[in-house]
């Protein structure tokens, strides 16, 4: 299945963000060739372990992918400022995730990595 | 004939009996008020790197182990790491703290809460151990306060832990304990001397995995105007173990590989022509 992404040749990229947030292993996300996708949020489950950004990628042939992404507990975000309603169904986002390493539609998701597809940054209370 | 006032004069007795019994004098002990967060990262011993980076003095044994664990993670797979499905940590990964902890002190018992965890109880009632007790992830803790500079304020909280079941790792990288749970977890927990704010607990874990006792120190910061939350890890856990294999759930609810080349569940039990 063709998925419109750039693969990122940069060391710069490497993302740690995921693996020190994280309770558990997230080898299985491969955390030395990140991607980036583009599309717009699905849903934003703000639930425990791990937030989870929904995200209706369009494929080259016309038709959509629902990507599975994880990022940080809910209790982390919120010490970083956002809350359940920082992103909400139907927003358009341009995010560098670190993907499954089977290659299935999924991946790991990060604050710094993460913003509005016009290249404004995510704006949350301090 | 007894008088109604002599038991009722009885029974008031006993009830400020008890309370005295159970009020203990705080100003014995240290102020560990507040939420404490980890001063670091989420690796076992916080001066060193992850992984093969800790330098874990592992029998070769277990070193085998340990390697075939970072191998399967390499692939994709959770390797010895089981807290992916939510599986409990127990000592003495519990004190990594990935998420803050506080302190709770009764006279008998000192409680740590945290976020995401089952809470400790370390017995200060000058028990013993008990005989042959049901093992728990969490093990089974005794502990004396300590007043090393004697001036009536205890300063130090120093716990033995037994009685731990498993199976246990380290940290996320899977570093094993032995399968014999025979793990025993010494601790001394104690404030900066320079800075309130931070705690420190030295922490020795003896382990037929290892070839020596390992004595770590982690540290914690204190947040005085903490916010707490709720973080149940069976809440919406996408990570599905199945046998010993991982799966993470689609956008859809669905089963999807983990690793490359990864095969679908065996469905044995899933007969249509039988059920």
């Amino acid at each position: 299945m063709q998925r419109q992404l750039v693969m990122l040749a940069s060391s710069a990229f490497l993302a740690t963000s995921g693996a020190v947030l994280a309770h558990h292993s997230f080898a299985m996300f491969d955390q030395e060739n990140p991607i980036e996708l583009e599309g717009s949020v699905q849903e934003f489950k703000f639930t425990s372990p791990h937030t989870f950004i929904i995200l209706t990628v369009k494929q080259e042939d016309g038709t959509t992918q629902a990507w599975s992404l994880e990022g940080a507990a809910p209790s982390a975000l919120v010490r970083d400022g956002w809350s359940s309603k920082t992103l909400k169904a139907g927003d358009e986002l341009k995010l560098t995730i670190e993907p499954l390493r089977s290659g299935a539609p999924g991946g790991a998701w990060s604050v710094s990595k993460t913003k509005f597809k016009d290249g404004r940054p995510i704006m949350v209370s301090q | 004939m007894i008088c109604p006032r002599s038991i009722a004069a009885v029974a008031l007795a006993t009830i400020f009996l008890t309370a005295a019994a159970w009020a203990h004098d705080e100003t014995k002990y240290p102020d560990w008020s507040g939420q404490w967060l980890r001063a670091g990262g989420i690796q076992w011993d916080p001066t060193k790197p992850i992984g093969r980076g800790q330098q874990a003095p592992l029998t070769p044994e277990y070193q085998a182990i340990f390697e075939a664990s970072l191998a399967d993670q390499a692939a994709g797979g959770p390797g010895n790491d089981a807290r992916y499905s939510c599986f409990p940590v127990g000592m003495p990964r519990l004190m990594s703290v990935i998420f803050p902890m506080e302190f709770i002190f009764s006279p008998r018992i000192t409680y740590i809460l945290f976020e995401n965890n089952m809470p400790r109880r370390i017995y200060t009632d000058g028990r013993t151990w008990p005989n042959d007790p049901e093992p728990t992830f969490a093990g089974y803790s005794i502990g004396q306060w300590i007043d090393a500079d004697g001036d009536g304020r205890y300063d130090a909280l120093e716990v033995e832990t037994r009685h731990m079941k498993g199976p246990r790792t380290l940290e996320g990288s899977g570093l094993p304990l032995h399968k014999d749970n025979q793990t025993m977890v010494k601790e001394r927990i104690f404030l900066d001397k320079t800075n309130p704010d931070i705690l420190h607990d030295e922490i020795t874990t003896i382990d037929h995995a290892l070839t020596r006792p390992w004595t770590v120190t982690k540290k914690f910061r204190r947040e005085r105007n903490p916010t707490w939350f709720e973080n149940d890890c069976s809440e919406d856990n996408h990570h599905v173990a199945i046998g010993k294999e991982n799966y993470f759930l689609s956008a859809d609810g669905y089963l999807m590989p983990a690793k490359r080349g990864q095969a679908p569940p065996d469905l044995k039990y899933f007969n249509r022509s039988k059920y």
